[in-house]
């Protein structure tokens, strides 16, 4: 590893299952000591490097936590090499795990800091570099140790553990004092200073500018999350304009894109501003601090994706199973909360009479049932989707002119309203205990269908089967166009 | 050609043992895959024939379909050939048939390209 690594901040990701699991085995009550290993994926990014739990394996008492020649307990030598081995084989990071007494607070003990001298030199050869680590907990505390290749020694800065009531985990308990804007005064008597302080301290990304993620990226500025990433391929054009929040008849070029003029419709193609520029301009009018990273190309692309891998929550409002099928890899691969926003108007193909109206907001969160496992991603689109024009139309699934779906701004309000009041009350910390579902709402009928989730035992992105994406970070193969 | 596509080849190459196979590598990391001289049953003339198809960057997510066979095939009893076959159209350079078997149930992970040939060619001798 680089010494640029030496000065990033080290974090660890965990979903509310492994932390559940971990806890159960380190804290029975019974006043001492436990041990075992988490696995976990990678993330590196200039906001830092995330370590991500893919897995608890716990240590059986007496059999692979065992009392140490030095110190009080150790992890049997066996247990090390087979777990290590497992960790070396499918590139994945080694964190040996132990708890200690006390609440709010821990450190290691100088056994264990004189331990991971003798150990960890030669765990980084068996596991080909790892990194490789120890973390040891309290009930509300979290300190690591993380060594790196280049035998660098890294402290854990914190432990976020994710879910429906996320929380952080530090060494000691943080003092923070706050500057909040006055402007959120009446916002923070919801969620207080605390959770105001929160939001402006997130990286949310929004995949899709359109009608939805306009919607979206406006109430996120607004909200005062600090940080955004807006990624969109599309520049705006007249049918747009009715649909996305902020947009200026200059966006799209007066109109011009519609001339029957050759030459004038071109232009007016290439002056139609991208639906991210119009997004970032509505987003800082909403909030003057805002950092706002516009990403005028397709998140299908490798080097777009990488944008988003470090954000703190993902939205998705975009309607291609190619970039759904993105987000549920960045989900699961990532360890990242997210919501899929979504609103569909089904007519008749003949007559063009209207069958259905829904718009639908499905939370993923890793570990919760994937889209895969749910049926919200199709095989068969993704396989059209990745054909040229030409070939669909030659294969016939294009026929006649490509002809747009309906769609409107209220429908796209409703999806991305509940999705910003579930990010909102999961990011505060004042949802009440509820499942994750999805939700389904049919403005016709006036009627709100809950989804509860499947989750399939061999997915490829979010079960623990061999060569899931779950939790690999950076040691995994995101589906990105080459 | 991404490492789950070159994976998916590979694959068919053990499948389908003895028989040549054209890879061409398109432009999204996805190939474009032609196994030859497949026996296509008794029903057919000529009885064997190329099978095409591609395979596109995100699989095992992607379903692989349609597949392609080589234009001049007909059913030696005269019968039209059977719904399912469709063109010919162009196809990868060439003018060929199509066959649309589209999975419903595609599990990624689970379904590969080569089984899908499989299944395919299984179609074609039994249809």
């Amino acid at each position: 590893m680089d010494q640029k690594r030496v000065k990033k901040e080290w974090s660890l990701v965990m979903d509310e299952r492994l932390y559940g699991e971990l806890r159960a085995h380190l804290f029975p009550d019974d006043g001492d000591e436990h041990g075992g290993v988490i696995i976990a994926g990678l993330a590196e990014t200039e906001r830092g490097i995330r370590l991500l739990a893919r897995q608890f394996v716990p240590a059986r008492g007496g059999v692979d936590f065992v009392p140490g020649k030095r110190g009080y307990r150790a992890l049997a030598g066996r247990f090390v090499a087979e777990v290590a081995g497992r960790c070396a084989d499918d590139g994945l990071v080694y964190l040996a795990v132990h708890n200690h007494g006390g609440t709010d607070s821990v450190q290691f003990s100088h056994d264990d800091m004189a331990s991971h001298l003798r150990g960890y030199p030669a765990l980084l050869d068996i596991t080909h570099g790892g990194p490789v680590g120890a973390l040891v907990f309290a009930h509300n505390a979290v300190a690591g140790d993380i060594w790196t290749d280049d035998r660098q020694r890294h402290a854990l800065h914190h432990a976020q553990i994710l879910g429906l009531h996320p929380h952080r985990l530090y060494p000691e308990p943080l003092a923070v004092a706050k500057f909040i804007d006055p402007m959120y005064e009446r916002q923070v008597r919801l969620f207080g200073e605390a959770g105001q302080g929160l939001l402006g301290d997130l990286k949310v990304g929004v995949i899709g500018a359109g009608g939805g993620g306009s919607l979206l990226l406006q109430m996120l500025a607004r909200l005062g999350v600090g940080h955004l990433v807006a990624v969109d391929p599309d520049r705006m054009d007249i049918t747009n304009y009715p649909r996305i929040v902020g947009a200026r008849r200059r966006d799209i070029a007066w109109g011009m894109g519609t001339s029957k003029n050759r030459i004038i419709k071109l232009l007016g193609a290439r002056l139609a501003r991208p639906k991210v520029h119009v997004a970032r301009r509505v987003a800082r009018e909403a909030n003057p601090r805002v950092r706002f990273d516009a990403l005028y190309g397709n998140v299908v692309d490798a080097a777009v994706a990488r944008h988003l891998i470090d954000t703190d929550f993902l939205f998705l409002a975009t309607d291609t199973m190619q970039s759904r099928l993105m987000f549920n890899a960045l989900v699961h691969q990532y360890l990242i909360p997210g919501i899929q926003i979504g609103a569909k108007v089904q007519a008749d193909p003949g007559t063009g009479a209207v069958d259905d109206v829904f718009a639908v907001t499905r939370l993923v969160l890793p570990n919760s049932g994937c889209l895969l496992c749910n049926g919200a991603i199709s095989s068969a689109q993704l396989q059209r989707e990745a054909l040229s024009e030409g070939e669909r139309r030659r294969q016939r699934y294009i026929e006649g002119e490509d002809i747009s779906e309906p769609s409107v701004i209220t429908l796209n309000a409703l999806g991305a309203s509940q999705a910003m009041n579930d990010f909102l009350f999961i990011s505060t910390g004042l949802l009440k205990p509820v499942q994750v579902e999805h939700i389904l709402m049919s403005p016709r009928e006036r009627t709100m269908e809950r989804v509860r989730l499947q989750q399939e035992p061999g997915c490829p992105m979010c079960s623990l089967s061999p060569g899931s994406l779950y939790g690999c970070g950076d040691r995994g193969q995101l589906p990105c166009r080459q | 050609m991404t490492p789950a596509v070159q994976a998916a080849v590979t694959e068919v190459e053990q499948s389908f043992p003895g028989h040549r196979l054209d890879v061409t590598p398109e432009s999204q990391g996805g190939a474009y895959v032609i196994v030859h001289d497949l026996n296509l049953g008794g029903r057919y003339a000529p009885a064997t024939s190329w099978i095409g198809f591609l395979i596109t960057f995100q699989y095992p997510y992607a379903d692989v379909y349609p597949h392609f066979v080589q234009a001049d095939l007909k059913r030696i009893d005269g019968a039209n050939l059977p719904s399912g076959f469709s063109g010919p159209i162009a196809w990868n350079g060439r003018q060929a048939l199509q066959i649309s078997r589209r999975s419903n149930r595609w599990t990624a992970g689970v379904d590969t390209a080569a089984m899908k040939l499989a299944k395919v060619l299984n179609w074609i001798r039994n249809v």
